[in-house]
């Protein structure tokens, strides 16, 4: 109650979660603002925005509604934020709460696996996954997934590690719970809330990552993405750069009221933090 | 010397990492739909089956995925990487040629993110919570939130085609046949935007940690102490605040290395620089394993060395760490 | 500034007068310069006797030579054969060869590079070589400059004649007969005898050439260098165009939307001039495995339900025209005289074949689901793509779009079968039995990219592809082509509904650009710069 009256508080916060509520409602009410297909021809293609009022947002080099594409393409920048951010933070919270848990042998395992991963320049493994797997947006989200998640597993680990010799959870051992229930139930929540503050962090990046893959011509090109239009726009820049401009925008907006919702929440729960400020 | 030992050491530390990650990535493009002569046939607008096989052949890939594997590792052994298929000549040969550009955009960016993320995060911490921190914050929020192909593009759009201030793209001029001074200034022109578009995202991270943590080490004791004192406040800042507060940027340097070279990959892209990151782009879409091996080695020590000069730079900023623990 | 005197005023108002061409034919050509050309597709090798893709003509073919060219009217021409005569049962074909020729490091031409070459290197390793050379037996050498060619089954001289200025080019075989040919650094950094000579190659950057002074044809070449410069990006190719750091870029490798606004500018021209040698045709292809599209009726409506003329007016603009079959309205030789069965737009037709076909629409109005696999080369095949993809949905086709890079498509496509729709380029090379009736024709082993991977068979069309490829007759060739077309267009086991000739940009400072059907490929022996 209290971090969300301090979440509330913050101005930083508020217009985050203004932007992040409208992207939303743009996501969740694509159908209803634009029913039709958002892919299907629409008109003369490369119409310039106001050069036709049915066409407030012009046409792409596909003669397709920039608007309808924007609109829908919310929802599917947030579905794949989100998706791809919750499997970076599945995958994460696994392998850095077992390997902050125990130490040790696994320690040095796991840690050298995201060693591995944070080694390889993440957008390169991404292009390489992509290759392999095909550019669905299932394979993408999970590529995206994939390639996200070692920040958090050392986030995760660095707070089992600072936690697992504190004194309530040394209680419960004594007490004879088992470590399943040691991990999920004791040290977990406590563990939680640096890496919820992360997770905004991870979802901006994944979005971005999208919209870079779609701009290599490398995402899905059945679904109405940001990251497509700005590939598409990419021929037609010299000219009509409208094409390009627009999805850019639309882009950076989403991922600073991400941001901002993040500082926001890292206000809110890091009160240490907050009271510098 | 001793700087020298430890890099060894460190380098060792790290060889089942970098083994694992060659492996895995040898692993992974074995599933990859079509292999180099696909690749190649495509390039060369088609040719029959019994061509294929004899290139298939000729490219070595006639053998067993576990044969294949071996050879790797044991030519890498002994520090062969290779032959690439797309360039036909030692895959290190055709690394070494990509390298400059990549490592002078790397460098150029990080010194350009550095330095004004300190710049501006200082001024922000100084004026915390008035305009000039407003306006600085908000700057930072949207550079870190603009997609930087997105930047690069637009940039493109505003310098080289309306204002025709700087190249649209390219490593530097051949035509010109520019030499000494002239070749570094034109490099140099060549260069400018993307540093800007490389660097924008992390000088908006550097900015942020570096305003954060300037705030919490003026509120530490010893800055009081050093006030007390009598000292001017931007000597305090000078001495006492900066070294310490820049801990932080400095440890952020050494994990971001891997999504730095990442990041090259689509600003190369956008700007047209034979750089290791088109390079990677390329191999993998032409299928070239040895090449795409090459450079996953390459990166890898990269990152590698990278951190263990953030180590070094570390342990002199921060009296209480030495470098050997 | 000096006042002009009214004579002078007269003799500029006069010049000005004269139109920009007949400036052009009165031109004396200018020693020197530098031609700066864009190079989109960087390649493995450069040397067109071991590749034949226009990427390695635009950079070898001004290096090497082939025995022949085409002229302006796009007859052979002689290049390294002065002259030829073929015996009537086309079994032997005798090439004269043009003495006094060297390669570039000295040494002379001779009949043995010929022999070489042919046995070594186009009938072992050169793509479409291989499958035109296949009954070659033996290239007899009685002096250094007499080449004879055997073959062991009738090779018709026309065929021969038009493919050998694409599958024709010499190397030195000095340099090739030791060791892997493959493999030999000279691929990369040619020797031939051609104007220019081999300076430099900076991978993902350039290639430089320069003017070759022991060239054959007396004082040419008039450039001083040529520079080839690695512009993958669109965008920033034609950037360079307008900057004035490249001065050509050939084969449609700039963004079509810039192909139209640069035409427009009057400091450049773009133009299919001097492509016509080079038609592609844009494909649909059908997988008969899938038991959906087996039914020659869905085949039709799909056909049907696609506007092409719209889309060529609203996507392609003016370099593209509706395709009639296989073999394109630029084959003056082999381009059907009579009409052949075509598919017009007609939605209605389309959803009344679907219909009868046993497809009714069912939930959301979907007959059925499409995978379309569009090839990953050129705009025009992307924006195709979402053309169909919108224009089948109007009938009742869901269609998913599978993107994939070159190797992936390549593989997906013609090997592993795994797609319904696919969409790329069939490029025609002067000769249908080059590289077009190798689409049709059933019993390519599996893999080979750009064959009759559709699980398609039908004997009639086998024995008219065959017959033709060995009939001597010119008459008798061109009937048997038009049975083909017309077969394969009632068939329609693929679909080429669009023609388009690459386009050129030039800038209007380069003279001679575009003087034959295959500029762009041949040796700009002839090409110099305005001041």
């Amino acid at each position: 109650m209290r971090a969300l009256k301090a979440y509330l508080r913050s101005p930083a916060a508020l217009i985050g979660s203004v932007i992040l509520l409208a992207v939303l409602v743009m996501g969740l009410g694509a159908a209803w603002f634009y029913p039709n297909d958002p892919l299907g021809l629409a008109g003369r293609p490369l119409q310039w925005p106001g050069q036709n009022p049915r066409f407030p947002l012009g046409t792409d080099p596909s003669g397709r509604d920039i608007a309808a594409q924007i609109v829908h393409g919310a929802r599917i920048s947030l579905l794949i934020g989100f998706v791809a951010t919750s499997i970076a933070v599945v995958i994460g919270i696994a392998i850095g709460s077992l390997s902050g848990f125990y130490g040790g042998v696994v320690d040095t395992v796991l840690m050298r696996v995201t060693e591995a991963f944070q080694t390889l320049p993440n957008f390169l493994l991404l292009l390489v996954l992509v290759a392999v797997f095909g550019s669905t947006i299932h394979t993408v989200t999970i590529a995206i997934g994939i390639v996200s998640w070692p920040p958090v597993a050392r986030l995760t680990r660095a707070e089992f590690m600072t936690l697992r010799t504190r004194d309530f959870v040394q209680a419960s051992r004594v007490q004879g719970l088992g470590d399943a229930h040691l991990i999920l139930r004791e040290v977990l929540p406590n563990a939680l809330p640096p890496v919820i503050v992360y997770a905004s962090v991870v979802m901006a990046v994944a979005i971005l990552l999208e919209s870079a893959l779609a701009f290599l011509q490398l995402s899905d090109p059945n679904v109405p993405s940001w990251g497509n239009l700005i590939g598409l726009g990419r021929n037609v820049l010299r000219s009509e750069w409208y094409v390009s401009a627009i999805p850019g925008l639309a882009i950076l907006l989403t991922i600073l009221g991400v941001s901002l919702v993040g500082q926001g929440l890292n206000d809110a729960l890091n009160p240490r933090l907050a009271s510098g400020r | 010397m001793r700087i020298l030992r430890l890099a060894l050491r460190r380098l060792a530390a790290s060889l089942p990492t970098l083994l694992l990650i060659l492996a895995g990535m040898f692993l992974l493009l074995q599933l990859a739909p079509g292999d180099t002569v696909d690749a190649l046939m495509a390039q060369m607008g088609g040719g029959d089956a019994a061509l294929a096989e004899d290139l298939r052949r000729f490219y070595g890939l006639d053998v067993g995925i576990a044969a294949q594997l071996w050879n790797y590792l044991t030519r890498l052994a002994t520090l062969d990487l290779g032959f690439s298929a797309i360039y036909g000549k030692p895959v290190a040969t055709v690394i070494l040629e990509r390298l400059p550009p990549t490592i002078l955009l790397m460098v150029s960016a990080l010194s350009f993110a550095f330095f004004f993320g300190l710049l501006l995060g200082v001024l922000a911490a100084r004026r915390v919570n008035r305009w000039p921190d407003t306006l600085i914050s908000t700057l930072g929020l949207l550079f870190y939130a603009t997609p930087s192909f997105w930047f690069g593009l637009m940039a493109i759009v505003l310098f080289s085609v309306y204002l025709q201030w700087l190249p649209a793209g390219g490593f530097y001029d051949i035509t010109m046949g520019y030499t000494g001074l002239a070749a570094v200034l034109d490099i140099a022109r060549h260069l400018v935007l993307p540093t800007l578009t490389l660097g924008l995202i992390f000088l908006a991270i550097y900015l942020r940690i570096m305003r954060a943590s300037m705030l919490e080490v003026l509120s530490l004791d010893f800055v009081r102490t050093a006030r007390a004192k009598g000292l001017t406040e931007t000597r305090v800042v000078a001495r006492h605040v900066l070294r310490n507060a820049m801990l932080p940027m400095v440890t952020l340097i050494g994990l971001q290395a891997g999504t730095m070279l990442g990041g090259s990959v689509v600003v190369e892209s956008v700007f047209a620089l034979p750089g290791l990151g088109r390079l990677a782009y390329e191999s993998v879409v032409q299928r070239d394993l040895n090449t795409l091996l090459g450079i996953v080695f390459v990166s890898a020590l990269l990152v590698i060395a990278i951190n263990f000069v953030v180590d070094i730079l570390y342990a002199r900023l921060d009296p209480r760490i030495s470098a050997e623990s | 500034m000096t006042a002009l005197t009214r004579r002078e005023t007269f003799l500029l108002g006069a010049a000005a007068m004269i139109p920009a061409s007949a400036v052009e034919a009165q031109e004396t050509p200018r020693r020197g310069g530098v031609l700066t050309v864009h190079f989109a597709t960087e390649q493995r090798i450069l040397n067109p006797s071991l590749q034949a893709s226009t990427g390695v003509y635009i950079v070898g073919g001004k290096m090497q030579e082939a025995l022949l060219d085409l002229d302006a009217q796009g007859n052979p021409v002689g290049v390294l054969a002065e002259s030829w005569e073929s015996a009537p049962d086309g079994l032997t074909h005798v090439f004269r060869l043009r003495r006094g020729v060297t390669w570039h490091d000295g040494r002379p031409f001779t009949s043995a590079d010929v022999q070489f070459t042919a046995m070594e290197m186009w009938k072992k390793i050169l793509n479409y070589g291989t499958t035109l050379q296949q009954f070659l037996t033996e290239v007899q050498t009685p002096d250094p400059h007499t080449a004879i060619f055997k073959y062991e089954r009738p090779m018709p001289q026309g065929l021969l004649l038009r493919a050998l200025p694409d599958l024709g080019y010499i190397s030195p075989k000095h340099i090739f007969e030791t060791g892997d040919i493959r493999q030999n650094p000279a691929n990369t950094a040619p020797v031939g005898t051609g104007p220019f000579k081999f300076v430099q190659y900076e991978r993902g950057q350039f290639i430089i050439a320069e003017r070759n002074p022991n060239y054959w044809r007396n004082n040419q070449p008039y450039l001083d260098r040529v520079v080839w410069r690695v512009v993958g990006d669109r965008a920033a190719a034609a950037a360079q165009l307008e900057s004035g750091q490249i001065l050509f870029s050939p084969y449609s490798s700039l963004a079509i939307a810039d192909l139209q606004r640069l035409g427009r500018d009057p400091r450049f021209e773009a133009t299919t001039r001097g492509n016509e040698g080079n038609v592609r045709t844009n494909t649909l292809e059908f997988n008969f495995r899938n038991p959906i599209l087996a039914d020659i009726r869905v085949r039709r409506a799909i056909a049907h339900s696609l506007n092409v003329p719209f889309f060529i007016e609203n996507f392609l603009g003016p370099f593209a025209k509706p395709g009639t079959g296989p073999i394109p309205s630029i084959s003056t030789d082999y381009y059907p005289t009579e009409a052949m069965p075509q598919y017009g737009f007609d939605a209605a037709l389309a959803n009344r074949l679907l219909d009868e076909a046993g497809h009714r629409r069912g939930a959301g109005g979907v007959r059925f689901s499409l995978r379309l696999l569009p090839a990953p080369w050129g705009e025009d095949i992307a924006l195709w793509a979402t053309f169909i993809q919108q224009s089948l949905q109007q009938v009742g086709i869901r269609v998913e779009v599978v993107r994939n890079d070159a190797a992936g498509f390549l593989r997906s496509v013609y090997n592993e079968h795994a797609f319904d729709l696919a969409s790329g380029w069939h490029q025609y090379r002067s000769d249908p039995a080059v590289s077009t009736t190798v689409w049709y024709r059933s019993g390519s082993p599996r893999g080979a990219p750009w064959t009759n991977q559709w699980g398609w068979t039908d004997a009639r069309i086998d024995g008219i592809i065959d017959a033709a490829a060995t009939e001597v007759d010119p008459v008798k060739r061109k009937a048997l082509y038009a049975d083909f077309v017309r077969a394969v267009q009632t068939e329609l086991p693929l679909w080429m509904p669009i023609e388009q000739i690459f386009v050129s940009v030039f800038n209007r400072r380069i003279r001679n650009a575009g003087n034959n059907p295959r500029w762009a490929s041949s040796t700009w022996h002839d090409t110099w710069l305005a001041s």
